[in-house]
């Protein structure tokens, strides 16, 4: 009885179908977790803009489990679901579901995380990673210039199995290894997207190598680590106060967008989330009104860096600041 | 020369974690020599702290022949309350600190008594309360991150002296005080009995309940005390804090000598010396820059080195007592 109750507490919630109040679609949006700001304000961005729009929404938490995501993936499916929106856990994990949803002939959609391969046909709307960190570390690259020496640059690496995670990585290592002659060789600290692992790995590798001069996080997340490591070093400083490290990162979520305002962090590769859930969302409702089975569509945000030079113009471009302006902070 | 090395051999493995502990710290240091440095052994014991208390908890619940995989969510959920009483209770950091200990040892007893009253297996009770702490505090949150005042920062970083960072301090005093419990009083010493046969427990008069639920509710305790250290660091919790802590408190205990089937094992110097030879391996290969790919199969091969050694050590000493009780 007890082992049949933690098996239940742990199996995907049944996905229960009931009709939509206007349009009469229903709508399955599994996601892998709600960990990050950046998740959690595109689950809400997501959620409300189905909902005013008279759909309803199945919601999902696949916490992180990529099997867990494909059961309730295909629980929906047995409830004759109009259509699919997932945030998959890995790249393998999104092929195979999508392949599911083919089968059953239901359009699914793709937010943010790029299937391996483009072998089997879905909406997918991802951001173009590689690209918005290079264009980031490119504006922390220019800080170091005026540094009138060869500067140490450092990269919070996130979890090796994500592909964003090895995006933001290549873009940061275009920037350096095109501009070869003013740095040293990069320092790298693995995180695996936990915020321990990232403050214990820091501080080691600033215990190793304290001459660091450049610091790019792969995800905003981790500042409050960054802060703690610097701050006992006496180099958690603004921009233009001696000892400052330049600093950037990835997501533009409403911690980054605080401290580029406070002067601490250079430039904020953003990731523009009103457009990425906008064509994730037409592209599917598309998709369903032409009564298209297996929709094929690939939309990839170039994103942009937010930096102490255009922050001026472009604030509310990021996503980060334009929550943090709507909740009046 | 053959009958030195067969006296020398017994003693090698009777200290092999110490001995590997030597020898990857001097492996480590020829690579970066910053390693052997007085502050890089204090930001390893720094950094090991939290999951020191955490798996010294774990090491108790261990010696009982139980489990507790709900440690990662005790820490989320203990810390977000601290912190929503902080933030939006106003209470003053010794009564947040003061709720979210209270958290830790609910937890615990919520675990204890479902395992000891109830009866459902610590495998399940513990599993079942991982999903829901973690959903209760997801949804106390919202998934939004808990940001905590400066006051809390300055306990991470103070240190005592002026010298001994105030993580390791507490550490040290938690450890200690386990290893005299266990050793030194009677209800130790119960623990261990309880855990190498609960039956013979029961019949020689100890109250096998009360001792098992006492260390759940230590562990739970020693839990969210460990979440707020690791919370103190850097000031914020997000939706992540804590995830799979269990794990490496288990693995930090077990490479200590501590047993998964119960009755054996130490906190001092067992556990600690797990707890530190993780975080050494894990700092000495950043410190290092081994190649990242490579440090995700160096550390369990380094485990798997530790446990090998373990068994033939546990051979060396005769049949051992889970093999004497399948037979």
């Amino acid at each position: 009885m007890a082992a049949l109750g933690a098996i239940l507490l742990l199996a995907p919630a049944s996905c229960a179908r009931r009709p939509a109040e206007e349009t009469g679609l229903a709508v399955l949006f599994s996601f892998q977790d709600l960990e990050t700001e950046f998740w959690v304000a595109a689950h809400r961005v997501i959620t409300t803009a189905l909902k005013e729009k008279g759909i309803q929404v199945i919601e999902q938490n696949a916490h992180q489990d990529a099997n867990r995501q494909l059961e309730q993936v295909r629980a929906a499916i047995s409830q004759d679901v109009d259509g699919i929106i997932i945030i998959p856990q890995d790249g393998e994990s999104a092929l195979t579901i999508i392949g599911e949803a083919n089968e059953a002939g239901i359009p699914i959609a793709v937010f943010n995380r790029p299937p391996a391969d483009r072998s089997r046909p879905a909406v997918v709307v991802v951001a173009d990673n590689a690209r918005i960190a290079e264009q980031a570390v490119e504006h922390l690259a220019d800080e170091a210039a005026r540094l009138g020496r060869k500067a140490r640059p450092l990269i919070l690496v996130g979890d090796l199995g994500d592909p964003n995670s090895i995006d933001r990585r290549k873009g940061f290592y275009r920037v350096v290894d095109r501009r070869r002659d003013m740095f040293h060789d990069p320092v790298e600290v693995p995180t695996k997207w936990d915020a321990n692992t990232a403050l214990s790995n820091l501080e080691a590798a600033l215990q190793a190598d304290p001459d660091v001069d450049l610091i790019f996080t792969s995800s905003d997340f981790m500042y409050p680590q960054i802060r703690a490591v610097l701050e006992p070093l006496g180099r958690w400083k603004k921009k233009g106060e001696p000892g400052h490290v330049i600093l950037g990162g990835l997501d533009g979520d409403l911690g980054a967008c605080r401290l580029m305002k406070e002067g601490y962090v250079d430039a904020t590769g953003v990731q523009d989330l009103f457009f990425e859930a906008e064509s994730v969302l037409s592209g599917l409702l598309e998709a369903i009104e032409k009564g298209e089975k297996t929709p094929e569509r690939w939309t990839e945000d170039p994103g942009f860096a937010l930096t102490q030079a255009n922050i001026a113009q472009r604030e509310l471009d990021m996503w980060g600041c334009r929550l943090a302006s709507q909740a009046g902070r | 020369m053959r009958t030195a090395l067969r006296k020398l051999f017994p003693l090698v493995m009777r200290h092999s974690s110490w001995i590997l502990l030597a020898v990857i710290i001097a492996a480590f240091s020829l690579h970066s020599s910053r390693f052997f440095e007085w502050e890089s052994a204090l930001n390893i014991a720094k950094q090991a702290s939290y999951l020191g208390i955490v798996a010294t908890g774990m090491t108790l619940v261990l010696l009982t022949a139980g489990i507790d995989l709900s440690v990662g969510s005790n820490m989320y959920l203990s810390a977000v309350v601290g912190g929503w009483l902080l933030s939006e209770a106003g209470a003053p950091l010794p009564a947040a600190l003061a709720g979210c200990l209270g958290v830790g040892l609910l937890f615990g007893l919520f675990n204890a008594v479902a395992v000891t009253r109830l009866g459902i297996l610590p495998f399940v009770v513990t599993l079942a309360t991982l999903v829901a702490g973690r959903g209760l505090g997801l949804w106390i949150t919202q998934s939004q991150p808990v940001s905590f005042p400066d006051a809390v920062l300055e306990i991470g970083s103070a240190r005592l002296f002026g010298a001994l960072p105030l993580p390791i301090a507490i550490f040290a005093l938690v450890a200690m005080a386990a290893h005299v419990f266990l050793t030194r009083t009677q209800t130790g010493r119960q623990l261990y009995a309880v855990g190498r046969d609960l039956e013979a427990a029961r019949r020689a008069g100890i109250p096998t309940r009360r001792i098992r639920a006492l260390a759940y509710v230590a562990c739970g305790g020693l839990a969210a005390l460990g979440g707020f250290i690791a919370v103190a660091q850097y000031g914020n919790v997000n939706a992540g804090f804590g995830k799979n802590c269990e794990l490496s408190a288990i693995t930090a205990a077990v490479l200590g000598g501590t047993s998964l089937f119960g009755g054996t094992g130490s906190v001092l110097p067992g556990t600690v010396l797990g707890v530190i030879l993780i975080q050494a391996v894990t700092t000495g290969l950043v410190s290092a820059r081994i190649d990242l790919y490579l440090q995700d199969l160096i550390l369990p091969a380094i485990i798997f080195a530790i446990v090998l050694l373990d068994s033939i050590r546990a051979r060396l000493r005769g049949p051992s007592r889970t093999l004497r009780r399948r037979a």
